[in-house]
């Protein structure tokens, strides 16, 4: 089973339907961003790849482009197909995500706690719905954890000990206009929920 | 014929499960008033659903901010996303107390919440349906949790006996100051100095003597330096302070002072007085230091010329 799992990979025409299903996901989640911030989300071309456990901190720190971060993960599960998404915060996006999202209190660790939670709940629930929509899973969403606050990148994840060798990685960098906001989300899919979410893609690909 | 009968005994069954399932179950129309209120709510809340229901929520439970609450759930009537709260943020949304009221080391329950739509026939969300969950356990143990690794990092970080850091803690910090130097231009002054002739001061007066003259000294490195100092235990009689923003006038003044307060001390062990002088070198942080290591040499270098010097002196190091 497990030498099954090392060489799991993707082709090309799959790559693309998930890229695919991410975009129409993260537009809807950028939609809906945008309809409770009144602001306008830019999206880039997410990331698809196959990655192993190490490569994980390395996507991790792709993303970080300030020394300090904050993060919220959350499980999510369905029809065999479980995953995590992290949504990984620059802190210094969170004076200008306080001004748009009208928050009134002080900006201390707890005021960034509330936005991050915020922002969290709309965008990994949004970007989990719309990918279960096209693929006609409904996911089951767990309680969203916080991984750390202005910690380091290398700190997020504990390395070692997982229990997985390899995972299919969907990376998507959300910026918004005119404002110092930046976040990264990764939807992260366990190795035994491949098989099952190709399926449902070649069965989309047909 | 026998079909509706099988129907409602599920839904029968399916009321039981919501009454008695230990979760709280509470679904809110659009004006935020309960419509729903199943056992785990009455029970903990101790007021029937027939006093609740139709009620609104920030009415009937003052504890919850409407503001915030309304925060969390607007985007559930608005965007049909699910939204969440957890116990970091708020400790709870309903002051229940602990359901282990006995063993529990909390008084109040921590609560977790889902907030999840629910739509009408018509597509659209005119209720909500609030989950509450109950995680006092984990909330106390990563209370535990924290203190306890809290606590671990004091111990591994501090000398026992004088409870200033000990030498490879503050080796640590010292590096880091070290590299921080190099970056910036801000001075940076390191202070090394031990007791003169302490093998005299244990001899004559026993170790005990020795280890209170130790302690001693160090309550006063630590009256007279300022919170920023990094202080610490270097290794048997022998102390560090890493003077943050300090040049090495200032921190002439600085050792100078301690000097004297130790040299006027006497202090009194089973009747005995005892005496004793410390001698300091002094180092300011230079370019030439590539390494911490030579930092701390130049100031070995200060402390050996103050002993030389006839002791109770304080040296500054001169690069030639």
């Amino acid at each position: 089973m497990r030498a099954q799992a090392m060489t799991m990979s993707l082709t090309e025409d799959q790559r693309d339907c998930y890229q695919e299903i991410t975009n129409v996901a993260m537009g809807q989640a950028a939609d809906r961003l945008a309809r409770l911030l009144d602001v306008y989300v830019i999206l880039p071309i997410p990331k698809v790849n196959m990655i192993s456990a190490s490569e994980l901190h390395m996507a991790l720190a792709d993303t970080a482009t300030s020394d300090n971060v904050s993060a919220v993960c959350q499980g999510f599960i369905g029809s065999g197909i479980a995953g995590e998404a992290l949504l990984v915060f620059n802190d210094a996006s969170f004076s200008d995500l306080a001004q748009i999202m009208n928050y009134k209190g002080p900006l201390d660790q707890h005021g960034e706690l509330e936005l991050l939670m915020d922002v969290s709940s709309v965008l990994i629930g949004a970007c989990i719905h719309g990918i279960g929509d096209q693929i006609e899973v409904s996911f089951n969403q767990g309680h969203p954890v916080v991984l750390g606050q202005h910690c380091q990148v290398d700190d997020l994840v504990k390395s070692g000990n997982h229990q997985w060798s390899q995972t299919l990685a969907i990376e998507i960098h959300y910026e918004i206009e005119n404002l110092n906001i930046s976040c990264d989300l990764l939807l992260l899919f366990t190795e035994d929920s491949v098989a099952k979410i190709n399926q449902q893609v070649d069965y989309l690909l047909d | 014929m026998t079909k509706p009968g099988v129907e409602f005994a599920e839904l029968h069954w399916l009321m039981d499960v919501l009454q008695s399932i230990d979760v709280g179950l509470v679904i809110l129309d659009r004006d935020y008033k309960i419509q729903l209120w199943n056992g785990f709510m009455e029970n903990h809340s101790g007021l029937p659903p027939d006093q609740v229901h139709d009620k609104s929520l920030f009415e009937s439970f003052g504890d919850i901010p409407e503001t915030w609450f309304r925060q969390k759930a607007e985007p559930v009537f608005e965007l049909k996303t699910r939204t969440f709260t957890i116990w970091e943020q708020r400790p709870y949304l309903f002051k229940f107390k602990n359901s282990r009221p006995i063993t529990g080391r909390s008084s109040t329950m921590y609560q977790n919440s889902s907030l999840i739509p629910l739509e009408s026939v018509n597509g659209d969300v005119n209720h909500i349906c609030l989950i509450i969950y109950d995680v006092t356990d984990i909330a106390v143990n990563q209370g535990d949790l924290i203190s306890a690794n809290g606590h671990l990092a004091y111990l591994s970080q501090t000398d026992s006996l004088t409870e200033l850091f000990n030498r490879g803690f503050w080796e640590q910090e010292f590096q880091r100051e070290h590299k921080r130097c190099s970056r910036t231009s801000t001075p940076c002054s390191l202070v090394m100095f031990d007791i003169d002739h302490f093998k005299n001061v244990n001899d004559t007066y026993g170790h005990q003597a020795g280890d209170e003259v130790i302690r001693t000294l160090a309550s006063i490195v630590r009256q007279t330096a300022r919170e920023t100092d990094i202080c610490g235990r270097y290794g048997g009689e022998e102390f560090t302070i890493l003077l943050v923003d300090t040049d090495a006038e200032a921190a002439t003044i600085f050792t100078e002072r301690l000097r004297k307060k130790v040299a006027a001390l006497v202090i009194n062990i089973d009747d005995k007085e005892i005496k004793f002088t410390i001698s300091s070198g002094i180092a300011e942080y230079s370019s030439n230091f590539i390494k911490h290591t030579q930092w701390i040499e130049a100031a070995d270098k200060a402390l050996y010329h103050a002993k030389g010097n006839g002791r109770n002196k304080t040296t500054v190091y001169q690069s030639k």
